[in-house]
């Protein structure tokens, strides 16, 4: 409680906001990286940054930076205000902020002095300069006109092959391009570049819908664990609106946080078997997994997109029959789950292509800020679940799996020991299901509040930042999916690899390319014709 | 070792694989398939529009034909039940059917249309006769009397009351 105060207090912040679950600080500029740098010796780990235009509340343009402080079971929120659109980078201390201070810049159009790497993310090379689309004047329907662009020359290191994996590869399920630099089988570099999928989620949610439609778009996220961030979000705004959710409720969407757990956790199985060339593997798990995917559509009424939440509650109740009928599918489900997985693990031929293969250290885990399985491969002692409990978890009591080695078998095992802990967290929290409402409507929504809401997805802490603006409007929207903290960890697992074990250490992060671009299929409306010159003046 | 237990799994589950197409796949009661609009019931409240995420669903009036028109789009909807939670009639309601592919845009599309009512002063339609019965039971008693005037010439005639009113004219 006093190390983080302390820290806040002796550079001068204003604190704003102090409660048991946030501390959001304004800091001035020159004293940020100080700040930043022993709230990160504090143990505290970078989570991300948002970059937000507040030139509508008189504010200007401003960038939040959320750091986990588990050990004091708290969100810390630095927030920093632009002078003249300039904000002193902290990347050089904590390299986890790059991605982050270059959305910002990208979306909102902040620079930070001294960023190492000032390149675009986000937007396309022929997107032209000084067009943010975050910003409050851009629409979200609005096709700015292309510019020229031509890749600049790349040099050419003698004895070093350049592999591109992606856009469009067999190994990968989502467009994305790893640039692998080989010397004979051995990988000596890697270049991650992404986004491809970007459709602007955050701005048609900040425009078009309303408090209680972003949930479903939420969900739209991930294709695999969209519930979480459907969740994630629901949180934050209650969050901010200081919301009560019926007990019942929260039971129910710890149901339905671990079944969407087990469902991943084991497609994630089938594909690492696949990649492995065990397919018989992959068929089984997947085959498991059927039953998961037919209990969520009991519970809910669809497979996949379950659209159980509204703020302050859920929509669907779970009642004695259904009860039953999940434990009779677990009974079956776990011992088979259970067969499968350690007769896989069983196999020696899995196993050392598994072992000592993708290794990430713990310090650069920490310095990257990893989050779920990853990290807890890697030793880092992290789950949001325990550390700051949302839903039913404080309730419930469940093992958090650490593994020290930081290679795939780790993340294996994680995995293989989380599916266990899934089953019994459900089995709890159907035991104690309390009575009641499922659902508070009763609430209004304050102006400008800031909110914060974090889940354990299976992938990691999936963290979503919520400005309100009164009425049944968000602000600002930012979703930040646990793959966006997992991929600069790649390159660095890659280092050194065999070129042949590339497939598997991609996919032993569980990636998730789509949701970390935010993607969202919209109707792609015409380009504007008119030229750049004339829409920049009418912008 | 690992690899002799496996085939013996295989060998005792068999097939799982569904005969689907051949034989219908059963849904859970309290499914989200398609969702469809009962015309007799619908009253063209706009709730269902408003609430919906994808604005698959979309109400507009066309006054020339007098007649406001309730459009749903199955190829824009997610499936989301928003519109059956929020309806005050029960008239839309998600079916168990699924399969929803076709070769004609045409089979996407519903449109539900419902007359209009006119204003008494200004002849302009305003809302439906469902959805004025079916508010009309809200209404008091001094509200009746102005049920069939259009939201502006209400507004109207209401600041004219005040003001001509006895006594009233003096702190307008």
């Amino acid at each position: 409680m006093t190390v983080i105060l302390e820290i806040l207090k002796g550079n001068d912040a204003k604190i704003l906001r102090h409660d048991e679950k946030v501390i959001l600080a304004l800091v001035p500029n020159d004293k940020l990286r100080t700040t930043a740098e022993l709230l990160f010796k504090a143990g505290c780990y970078y989570a991300t940054g948002v970059g937000v235009d507040e030139r509508l509340l008189g504010v200007g343009f401003s960038m939040y930076h959320i750091f986990n402080c588990e050990s004091e079971k708290r969100y810390v929120i630095l927030k920093a205000v632009a002078n003249n659109s300039k904000i002193p980078s902290i990347t050089p201390i904590i390299s986890g902020a790059n991605w982050a201070e270059r959305e910002a810049m990208d979306m909102v159009g902040i620079f930070f002095d001294e960023h190492p790497e000032p390149l675009r993310l986000i937007l396309p090379d022929d997107w032209p300069e000084g067009v943010h689309p975050l910003r409050k004047e851009f629409h979200y329907n609005e096709r700015p006109p292309r510019i020229e662009f031509k890749p600049p020359k790349k040099e050419k290191k003698p004895g070093v092959m350049e592999v591109p994996v992606g856009p469009y590869h067999p190994t990968l399920h989502e467009p994305e391009v790893f640039e692998l630099h080989v010397k004979g089988e051995e990988i000596v570099g890697a270049v991650y570049r992404g986004f491809h999928v970007h459709r602007g989620l955050e701005k048609l949610a900040e425009e078009r819908m309303t408090i209680n439609q972003i949930p479903f778009l939420a969900e739209r996220i991930c294709g695999i664990c969209g519930y979480t961030h459907n969740c994630a979000y629901a949180q934050a705004v209650e969050d901010a609106a200081k919301i009560e959710v019926p007990e019942r409720a929260l039971y129910i969407r710890t149901i339905l946080l671990e079944l969407e757990r087990l469902h991943s956790h084991l497609l994630w199985f089938g594909v690492a078997f696949h990649l492995l060339g065990f397919d018989s593997g992959f068929m089984h798990t997947w085959r498991i997994r059927e039953a998961f995917m037919d209990l969520a559509e009991l519970l809910t009424g669809n497979r996949k997109t379950y659209g159980m939440n509204l703020i302050g509650g859920v929509r669907r109740d779970i009642d004695e029959e259904k009860k039953k009928k999940v434990l009779e599918i677990f009974e079956k489900t776990k011992k088979e789950t259970k067969e499968v997985l350690d007769n896989a693990a069983g196999m020696k031929e899995l196993t050392s292509r598994m072992e000592g293969v993708g290794v990430l250290p713990k310090k650069e885990g920490r310095e990257i800020g990893v989050v779920g399985p990853v990290a807890r491969a890697s030793g880092i002692d992290t789950d949001v679940r325990r550390d700051h409990p949302y839903a039913a978890y404080g309730d419930l009591e469940f093992k958090v799996p650490v593994y020290k080695e930081g290679d795939v078998l780790a993340r294996f095992l994680v995995r293989y020991e989380e599916t266990f802990e899934s089953f019994w967290i459900i089995e709890q929290a159907l035991d104690q299901l309390p009575p009641g409402d499922i659902l508070n409507e009763d609430y209004e929504l304050p102006e400008y509040a800031v909110g914060i809401g974090a889940t354990e997805a299976p992938r990691g802490e999936d963290v979503h930042f919520v400005i309100t603006e009164g009425g049944n409007k968000v602000y600002r929207w930012r979703p930040r999916a646990p793959t966006y903290n997992n991929l600069p960890a790649v390159p660095i697992m890659l280092m050194g690899e065999k070129l042949a074990d590339a497939p598997i250490i991609i996919a032993s992060i569980d990636p998730c390319f789509s949701c970390t671009d935010h993607m969202v299929i919209v109707d792609g409306e015409k380009v504007c014709r008119c030229s750049l010159d004339d829409y920049l003046r009418r912008l | 070792m690992g690899r002799f237990k496996l085939i013996v799994k295989a060998i005792s589950i068999g097939k799982v694989t569904e005969k689907y197409p051949f034989v219908p796949l059963e849904v859970p009661e309290g499914f989200r398939g398609k969702p469809v609009i009962d015309p007799e019931k619908c009253i063209g409240c706009t709730s269902c529009s408003n609430a919906c995420p994808p604005q698959a669903l979309q109400v507009y009036d066309e006054p020339e034909r007098g007649v406001r028109v309730v459009h749903l789009f199955i190829g824009r909807c997610i499936f989301c039940a928003r519109c059956q939670d929020v309806c005050p009639t029960g008239a839309i309601k998600l079916t168990k059917e699924f399969e929803l592919a076709t070769l004609s845009e045409e089979d996407l599309h519903q449109f539900v249309e419902l007359k209009m009512v006119r204003c008494e002063e200004c002849d302009r339609p305003f809302d439906t006769f469902r959805h004025l019965l079916y508010s009309a039971k809200e209404l008091q008693p001094w509200e009746r009397e102005m049920m069939f005037l259009c939201p502006e010439c209400r507004a109207k005639k209401v600041s004219e009351r005040l003001i001509f009113a006895k006594g009233g004219g003096g702190f307008v």
